[in-house]
C-alpha cells in the first residue's frame, strides 16, 4: 500500500520548509528569471518528467505520487499559503538592502515570488501532470469529466506560470490625428514598439447628470449630512432636494447657449447638457424658473440662485461609454482599424490594445487618449484551459458526484485489499 | 410598464414561490409546487420584459435592475435544480433568496442612483454574479448538511449515507458554478483589464475559498477514510467563502483593490 496522509503531510510541509529556508538565504524567486526561452526549457522538463512516470506505473512511490493523499496536502499547502497573502498587504519584492521584519523576511508580502509558493506550485504542477498520464495510459471515455478539470487546469496553471515572465504591459498616450509608436511601461521608461497606433478620433458619451443644491460661499452640496441629488431622467421628471421641490421642464443633453441665455440642441463636441427647471419651495411658497448648466472647457456653467445662500448646479456627468477611433500598423504590414473601448479591447497576434483612459479634467474634450497595451504569447492555450475546465464544470453540475460512484467504490475495494 | 407597478407583479410571484417552497414537503402536493412557481415565474418575467420594452435598453444598469435579475434567476435556476435533484428544501431556499431581493428592490430601490461605469458594462456580468450566488446557496445548503452529519456521528458514532450523498452532489454542483463564475470573471478581467489573473485581494479570497472546497472533494475521494476532517472543512470553507464575499473590504490587506463592487 502506498503511503497515507501522515506521510504526505510531512513530505508536503518538508517541501514548504526547503522553500522558507530558500526565501531566508537567497530572498525571493525571480520571476524573471523565466522568461523565453528559460520557460520553454522548464516546460520541456516538466512535460518529460511527467511523460517518463508511465515507465513508473506500477510503483508504490508514483501511485503516491498520484493519489489522493498527496494532492489533498498539496491543495491545502495552497491554501494556506494563499490565506496568508489574503491577510498581508502585498507589498511586492521588499529591495536588498531594506532591514526585514519576519513578514518579508519569510516572503509573506511577496507571497506569488516566494521560494515556498514557487515550489508548492511546480509540484503541484508535476503531480497532477504525472496523475493525467497515469490515468490517460488506460484511458477510459467514461471519465472525460475527470480530463477535461484535470488537463485544463494543468494547461492554466502550465501556461499561466511559466508565461507570467513574457508578459509585457505598457502604456501609450496617442494625440488625435496623430500617430505614435513609443509606450511607458511600469517604472516610466519610454521604449519603441514595433506597433503604431494613430488616433483618428477620441469621442465619449456621457449619462445625464445630476442636480444638487449647494452652498453659495462653501461650494459643499446641501444638507452637508447627507447631500440630496436629483438625477436627471426626463421620465421621472419630479424630485425633491433639499426642501425644494423640482421640476424638469426640458433636458437637453448636447445644449449650446445662445446669446439669450436659453439654449438649444446642437451635437457638436464643445455642447455641454442643461436643462431648464422649476425650483418651488412649499415652505415659502417660491418659485424659481431657470435653466442650468454644468460646463466644460468650451462653456461656461450656469447655476440656479435660490435665494442669498443656496443655489442650484449641475454635477459633470460621469462616462457612459468612451472610445477611440484607431488604425494598428503592424511590421509585417497588416493595417487594423478598430473602435476600441472598455471591455472591447483589439487583438492582434499575441498583442491586446485596451483602451484606458484619457485626459479627465476635459472628459469629452479630451485631445488624446491613452491606451493599454498587453503582450501575452501564452495566452491561447490558458484560454483553451479555461474552456477545458468549463467544460468540466458543466459535467460536475449536470451529473453531481454520481458520475464518480463506481470508481469511488472500486478504491475502496483496493483498500480492503491491503 | 416602470417601477411604480413592480409591486403588483413582485407580490404575486413572490407569494406564488414562497407557497411553492412550502407545500412541496408534501410529496402529493409535488404537481401544485410545480404550477405555483411556474406561475410566479411566469409574472416575474412578464414584468422585466414590460420592463424592458419601456425603457429601450436592457434592464441592467442599476443596483436595482442587477437584482431583478437575481431574484429571477435564483427562482429558475432553483427549480430547476429542484427538479434534477429532488431535494424540496432547494426550492424553498431560493425562493426565500429570491424573496429577500426582491424585497430589498422594494424597500430600498435604487434604481437611479447608479450609473453603470464603463467595466461594468460587459455581457459577463450577469452571469459571473449571477453564478457566484447560486455557488454560494448551495455551499450554504452543504454547510448545513455538514452539522446534521456530524451530529449523526456524534450520536450514533456513524454517518447517514443519505446526507453524505446529498452534501456530495450538492457541493459537485456548488463547485461547478463556483469554477464557472471565476472562469467567467476572469475572460471578463482580461477583456476590462489587461489579465485574466492579478491576484488582487478578492481574487485571492476566491482562490483560497475553492481550493477549500477543492480538498473537500479530493479527501470524499476516498469514501469512509477522514469523513470527519471533511465534514469540518465545510464550515470552515464557507467562512472564508463569507470572507470572500462580504468580507474582503474590511481588510487591510485589500485596501486599494480594483474590485470596488
Ligand atoms: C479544477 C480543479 C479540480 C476539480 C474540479 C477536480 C475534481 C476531481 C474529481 C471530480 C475527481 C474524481 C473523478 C474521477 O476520479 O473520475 C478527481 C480526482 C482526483 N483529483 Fe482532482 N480536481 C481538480 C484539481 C485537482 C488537483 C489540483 C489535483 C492535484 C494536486 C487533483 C488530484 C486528483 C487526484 C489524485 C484524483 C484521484 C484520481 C485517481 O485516483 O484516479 N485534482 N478530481
Amino acid at each position: 500500500m502506498p503511503w497515507g496522509y501522515p506521510e504526505s503531510i510531512a513530505i508536503t510541509a518538508g517541501i514548504a520548509f526547503v522553500g522558507f529556508v530558500l526565501q531566508i538565504a537567497v530572498s525571493d524567486f525571480n520571476f524573471y528569471l523565466l522568461t523565453s526561452p528559460v520557460n520553454l526549457i522548464v516546460g520541456a522538463l516538466i512535460v518529460g518528467f511527467c511523460l517518463l512516470t508511465l515507465a513508473l506505473q506500477k510503483t508504490k512511490f508514483l501511485k503516491w505520487f498520484t493519489g489522493v493523499p498527496f494532492s489533498v496536502c498539496l491543495i491545502s499547502a495552497l491554501l494556506i499559503l494563499t490565506l496568508i497573502m489574503g491577510l498581508t498587504p502585498q507589498t511586492g519584492p521588499s529591495s536588498a538592502n531594506v532591514k526585514k521584519d519576519i513578514i518579508s523576511l519569510l516572503g509573506f508580502n511577496n507571497m506569488t515570488g516566494s521560494w515556498p509558493f514557487v515550489l508548492i506550485y511546480f509540484t503541484t504542477l508535476l503531480s497532477l501532470g504525472s496523475l493525467i498520464v497515469r490515468r490517460a495510459a488506460k484511458f477510459n471515455i467514461r471519465d472525460w469529466g475527470f480530463y477535461l478539470t484535470h488537463f485544463g487546469l494543468w494547461l492554466v496553471l502550465f501556461a499561466g506560470g511559466l508565461g507570467h515572465a513574457d508578459i509585457e504591459r505598457y502604456l501609450m498616450h496617442v494625440r488625435e490625428g496623430e500617430v505614435e509608436w513609443r509606450v511607458y511601461d511600469d517604472e516610466g521608461n519610454v521604449k519603441e514598439l514595433p506597433i503604431a497606433i494613430q488616433l483618428n478620433d477620441f469621442d465619449m458619451e456621457e449619462y445625464p447628470p445630476k442636480l444638487t443644491i449647494i452652498d453659495r460661499e462653501t461650494g459643499e452640496p446641501q444638507p452637508q449630512s447627507d447631500p440630496d441629488f436629483y438625477q436627471i431622467d426626463t421620465k421621472i421628471p419630479k424630485g425633491k432636494i433639499n426642501g425644494w421641490e423640482l421640476e424638469l421642464n426640458e433636458y437637453i443633453h448636447n445644449a449650446v447657449r445662445n446669446s439669450d441665455s436659453t439654449y438649444r440642441e446642437v451635437p457638436m463636441p464643445g455642447s455641454t447638457p442643461a436643462a431648464r427647471i422649476t425650483m418651488h419651495n412649499p415652505l415659502t411658497g417660491e418659485v424659481r424658473k431657470g435653466w442650468v448648466c454644468g460646463g466644460n472647457q468650451a462653456q461656461l456653467y450656469k447655476t440656479l440662485e435660490l435665494d442669498e445662500e443656496q443655489t442650484v448646479v449641475m454635477t459633470v456627468p460621469e462616462p457612459k461609454r468612451f472610445m477611440s477611433d484607431i488604425e494598428v500598423y503592424t511590421p509585417d504590414g497588416t493595417i487594423k482599424s478598430a473602435i476600441l473601448e472598455v471591455n472591447h479591447p483589439l487583438r492582434i497576434n499575441s498583442w491586446t490594445i485596451y483602451q484606458y483612459g484619457y485626459d479627465n479634467a476635459a472628459g469629452r474634450l479630451s485631445t488624446y487618449s491613452s491606451m493599454e497595451l498587453v503582450y501575452d504569447p501564452w495566452i491561447i492555450p490558458v484560454y483553451i484551459g479555461f474552456f477545458m475546465i468549463a467544460t468540466g464544470a458543466i459535467v460536475m453540475i449536470v451529473r453531481g458526484r454520481s458520475l464518480n460512484r463506481k470508481r469511488i467504490v472500486s478504491t475502496e475495494h483496493n483498500k480492503e485489499e491491503k | 410598464m416602470n417601477w411604480d407597478i413592480f409591486i403588483w407583479f413582485a407580490l404575486p410571484a413572490v407569494i406564488l414561490w414562497c407557497s411553492a417552497g412550502i407545500v412541496v414537503y408534501r410529496k402529493k402536493n409535488r404537481v401544485l409546487a410545480d404550477i405555483l412557481m411556474i406561475t410566479g415565474i411566469a409574472i416575474f418575467t412578464l414584468f422585466i420584459i414590460g420592463f424592458w420594452i419601456d425603457i429601450e435598453r436592457p434592464p441592467m444598469r442599476t443596483m436595482g435592475e442587477t437584482r431583478l435579475w437575481y431574484s429571477f434567476f435564483l427562482s429558475v435556476v432553483g427549480y430547476v435544480t429542484y427538479r434534477r435533484w429532488k431535494y424540496p428544501w432547494l426550492l424553498s431556499f431560493s425562493a426565500l433568496v429570491a424573496t429577500v431581493f426582491v424585497f430589498i428592490n422594494l424597500l430600498k430601490p435604487e434604481i437611479h442612483s447608479k450609473n453603470l461605469m464603463p467595466a461594468l458594462q460587459s455581457i459577463w456580468f450577469i452571469p459571473h454574479v449571477t453564478s457566484y450566488i447560486l455557488s454560494y446557496a448551495m455551499f450554504g445548503a452543504a454547510t448545513i448538511g455538514a452539522f446534521v452529519q456530524l451530529r449523526k456521528i456524534h450520536r450514533k458514532g456513524l454517518s447517514d449515507k443519505k446526507v453524505f450523498d446529498f452534501i456530495d452532489n450538492i457541493v459537485y454542483v456548488g463547485f461547478g458554478f463556483l469554477i464557472l463564475g471565476m472562469l467567467m470573471g476572469c475572460v471578463w478581467a482580461k477583456e476590462a483589464w489587461g489579465h485574466y489573473w492579478s491576484w488582487d485581494p478578492k481574487e485571492t479570497w476566491a482562490f483560497v475559498t475553492s481550493m477549500a472546497y477543492l480538498a473537500y472533494i479530493h479527501i470524499r475521494l476516498q469514501g469512509k477514510k477522514q469523513e470527519k476532517v471533511a465534514l469540518w472543512l465545510l464550515p470552515i470553507a464557507f467562512i472564508l467563502l463569507l470572507i470572500t464575499w462580504i468580507g474582503v473590504n474590511y481588510l487591510p490587506s485589500a485596501q486599494g483593490s480594483i474590485h470596488v463592487y
